[in-house]
């Protein structure tokens, strides 16, 4: 295992992502939520690498309207922007979302900043995690990753929601994670720089 | 001095400058170091904290090799400065981020180090980049002797004798860092505001903090070495000299990224300097003994430029302007009167506005702020930034038009289509993830390039935008064009941080790099800005700052502008 900071997932996931040519916003989108889920000691670097690949091979899909079992939306790429959008239009949104727990960064980093609360749903229209008061709520017997139906709609304070537990907000500094794991990651984001040639080095003003 | 204007209140605040006016690079390239830089700050919290300092360990031989650990302990926190200092040949040592050997290797960790640790940084402060560093380290840096310097100095303490005043002067530092790493980089520890560490949950302070430490390292290693070499002969150096000594960088491409990714932040700073300005431009009146104070800081700003002396050629006639304009200034027969008129400082500005550089300018709003610490004070508790990662979704497409056109008019105006204002490309170099500038066409990179080209981005995005619904929704807008995102996020930060856009074409012809350098590192606190090219830039750090023992004289905290006696 390997010891990294926090601004070490972030630059190195956008980075990555770059290398794939996903554009700077969703990138850096990405990056946010990769960085958030380490700070909250969630496992997050393999689902990261899953969604590289997946989108390599045009498997994800990062269209709201246009998604399926097959080419789910990646919560990954798209979680911010869609809970941007549906917190904006007072709407319910619902599709298949590849790797939901970025869902979870996403609704917690739009609640804490714009004090916008959400509820996320399953296709069996269990609620399965939803932020209110800037607090995250997670049903973890129900919550796994994987890819799924979901319905995500903002927070309605009349109704009333059962219980579920408050996820910890555990805020490591560092996290370890699977060296192998982040060296992929890394030779992606190497894959951003520009070799050194001699007439390269003027641009650095030497 | 803090007393005389106890009673200050002033009335019609002064307008703030626009943007349009200050976020241009000719400007911001002008800045000064002044009261809110960090290098500022930190003095005054270590001052005010009564903090101690201790070499804990010292384990340098008389060759200048080996290792030593400086403590400081200020509000029941201890940081240690853990320095290795190693032996290279004179071909190795270079100022470049690509160099893999240097003079000395430096750390900032929290707490003392055990063995163990002490051990681990052994092996990877020397390899810096490539090294992995641990979380307690919250700053991994490394610097080179000056050589022209060094030797002088030491050769002179060891005969008994004091170094050249002159020399001194035209160098201002016995070793220069080529690096500061700080915010989580390579694995060290993440910046945090939150922090029980109080001082350090300020921007930059463990930079700082880091960088004095390492100029007590450089006078105690030089006095040391002195006394090896001359046992009972030598001297050590008398304070005067080592308070004129700072810190010396080099700081190139690397630093520029950071003023255009980081907005809010940018805006926080900028936005509170011009709020100092706009403060001291309100001031209805002030007595003698402050009007005799911004006369001093003029002369000793006119001091300073006489003993600032650079190879640009470009640079050196700024200066020489400057240092023309402040004479004229304090030969200025209107000067008394204008400090006694009503909104002197105001008045002093405006009389003197058309006669002088942007450099003068800039010079005089450091000055005028800095006899008033109860107007300026508390404004360095607000150049923090916490900054957002969602798009603030309150906008509709018709309101981002609306911001674009009248915050962005700068980039609206700027021909995309013509080869100049598409000259440069910005990218990061493999060789130690360097930031460079490339050459449109010429050189090879183009596809890998940074978002820096903002005036292009939001030209295209307008285009998107205005074809869509006009109460269409920003996130309905981004989320069927994610391609705005970036450069959409960038304008709604804008709406309310207004400073927080330089308002340039960055890959323009004319665009100068060493401006942006300039800007963050008036900042930061720099002195004797020394460009080598449009690219970098050597400067001093701490240059006049009171040394340890010094922190709790009277006027520890005053050293605007640091000037060497008979230099």
């Amino acid at each position: 295992m390997l010891t990294v900071s926090l601004n070490e997932i972030y630059s190195e996931t956008y980075k990555a992502l770059r290398s794939l040519e996903i554009d700077w916003g969703l990138a850096k989108d990405c990056a946010n939520l990769s960085k958030w889920l380490a700070n909250h000691d969630q496992y997050f670097l393999g689902s990261l690498l899953k969604t590289a690949d997946l989108y390599k091979e045009k498997k994800l899909s990062v269209s709201i309207k246009e998604n399926n079992l097959k080419k789910p939306l990646t919560a990954a790429l798209m979680g911010l922007l869609l809970v941007e959008y549906v917190s904006a239009k007072k709407i319910t949104w619902e599709g298949y979302l590849h790797s939901p727990k970025f869902m979870l960064a996403s609704m917690s980093i739009i609640a804490q900043e714009q004090n916008i609360s959400m509820v996320l749903k399953n296709s069996d229209s269990d609620i399965i995690a939803y932020t209110n008061k800037k607090n995250l709520y997670l049903d973890t017997n129900n919550f796994n990753n994987l890819t799924g139906y979901f319905f995500l709609e903002t927070y309605d304070f009349n109704q009333n929601y059962n219980p579920l537990s408050i996820v910890l907000n555990q805020k490591t500094e560092v996290s370890k994670i699977n060296s192998k794991c982040w060296d992929r990651l890394s030779s992606m984001a190497f894959e951003t720089y520009v070799p050194e040639s001699e007439t390269s080095k003027s641009g650095a003003g030497y | 001095m803090r007393e005389n204007n106890k009673k200050i209140q002033p009335i019609k605040p002064h307008k703030m400058r626009q943007p349009s006016k200050v976020m241009k690079l000719q400007r911001l390239g002008s800045f000064h170091q002044s009261k809110l830089s960090f290098t500022r700050q930190l003095i005054n919290e270590l001052q005010f904290n009564n903090s101690q300092f201790e070499i804990s360990e010292w384990n340098i031989d008389q060759n200048g090799f080996g290792n030593a650990v400086i403590q400081t302990v200020f509000n029941n926190n201890t940081f240690s400065l853990v320095v290795f200092c190693h032996s290279i040949d004179d071909e190795e040592r270079s100022d470049r981020v690509i160099a893999e050997k240097w003079d000395m290797t430096f750390s900032l960790f929290i707490g003392t180090p055990t063995k163990i640790e002490l051990d681990l940084m052994s092996k990877n402060l020397k390899i810096q980049e490539l090294g992995r560093h641990l979380p307690k380290q919250l700053t991994l840096s490394r610097a080179n002797k000056s050589v022209r310097i060094f030797t002088k100095v030491l050769d002179a303490l060891s005969n008994g004798e004091q170094p050249c005043k002159a020399d001194i002067n035209d160098i201002g530092y016995l070793i220069r860092t080529t690096a500061v790493y700080g915010n989580g980089k390579f694995g060290i520890g993440d910046f945090s505001p939150n922090t029980d560490k109080s001082v350090l949950n300020k921007p930059f302070q463990a930079e700082m903090l880091t960088v004095y430490l390492i100029r007590y390292f450089s006078i105690e290693l030089i006095n040391f070495l002195a006394e090896k070499k001359g046992a009972n002969k030598s001297v050590k150096m008398s304070d005067d000299i080592a308070r004129h000594l700072g810190v010396g960088n080099a700081t190139g491409l690397g630093m520029a990224p950071f003023l255009i990714n980081h907005q809010e932040l940018i805006h926080q700073w900028i936005n509170t300097r011009e709020t100092a300005i706009s403060r001291v431009l309100s001031i209805k009146s002030i007595n003698k003994n402050t009007q005799k104070q911004i006369i001093t800081y003029i002369e000793q700003a006119y001091r300073y430029t006489s003993q600032w002396n650079v190879d640009d050629v470009i640079q050196t006639k700024r200066i020489k302007t400057l240092n023309l304009d402040l004479k004229n200034i304090l030969n200025c027969k209107q000067l008394n009167n204008l400090l006694n008129k009503n909104y002197p400082l105001k008045s002093l500005c405006d009389y003197f506005i058309n006669k002088i550089s942007l450099e003068t300018e800039e010079i005089l709003y450091s000055i005028f702020i800095e006899p008033f610490p109860q107007l300026i004070d508390d404004l360095t508790k607000q150049m923090g930034s916490r900054e957002k990662k969602s798009v603030f979704v309150g906008y509709n497409v018709k309101e981002i038009i609306q911001i674009i056109k009248e915050n962005y008019k700068w980039a609206l105006n700027i021909d995309i289509s013509s080869s100049d204002e598409n000259y440069f490309f910005w990218y990061t170099s493999q060789a130690k993830l360097e930031p460079r500038l490339g050459v449109t066409l010429k050189d090879d990179g183009y596809q890998k390039q940074l978002p820096f080209d903002i005036s292009h981005q939001v030209q295209k995005a307008l285009k998107i935008l205005i074809k869509l619904p006009e109460n269409m929704t920003g996130s309905e807008a981004m989320i069927n064009h994610p391609e705005i995102r970036n450069i959409i996020r960038r304008v709604i930060i804008n709406k309310t941080s207004p400073y927080s856009e330089i308002q340039d074409n960055l890959v323009g012809r004319d665009m100068r790099p060493i401006d942006i350098l300039r800007c963050k590192l008036s900042f930061f606190g720099a002195s004797k800005y020394d460009p080598k090219s449009d690219l970098w830039t050597r400067i001093t750090l701490f240059q006049g700052a009171p040394l340890p023992h010094q922190l709790q004289d009277e006027n520890a905290c005053d050293w605007l502008f640091p000037y060497l006696s008979d230099a």
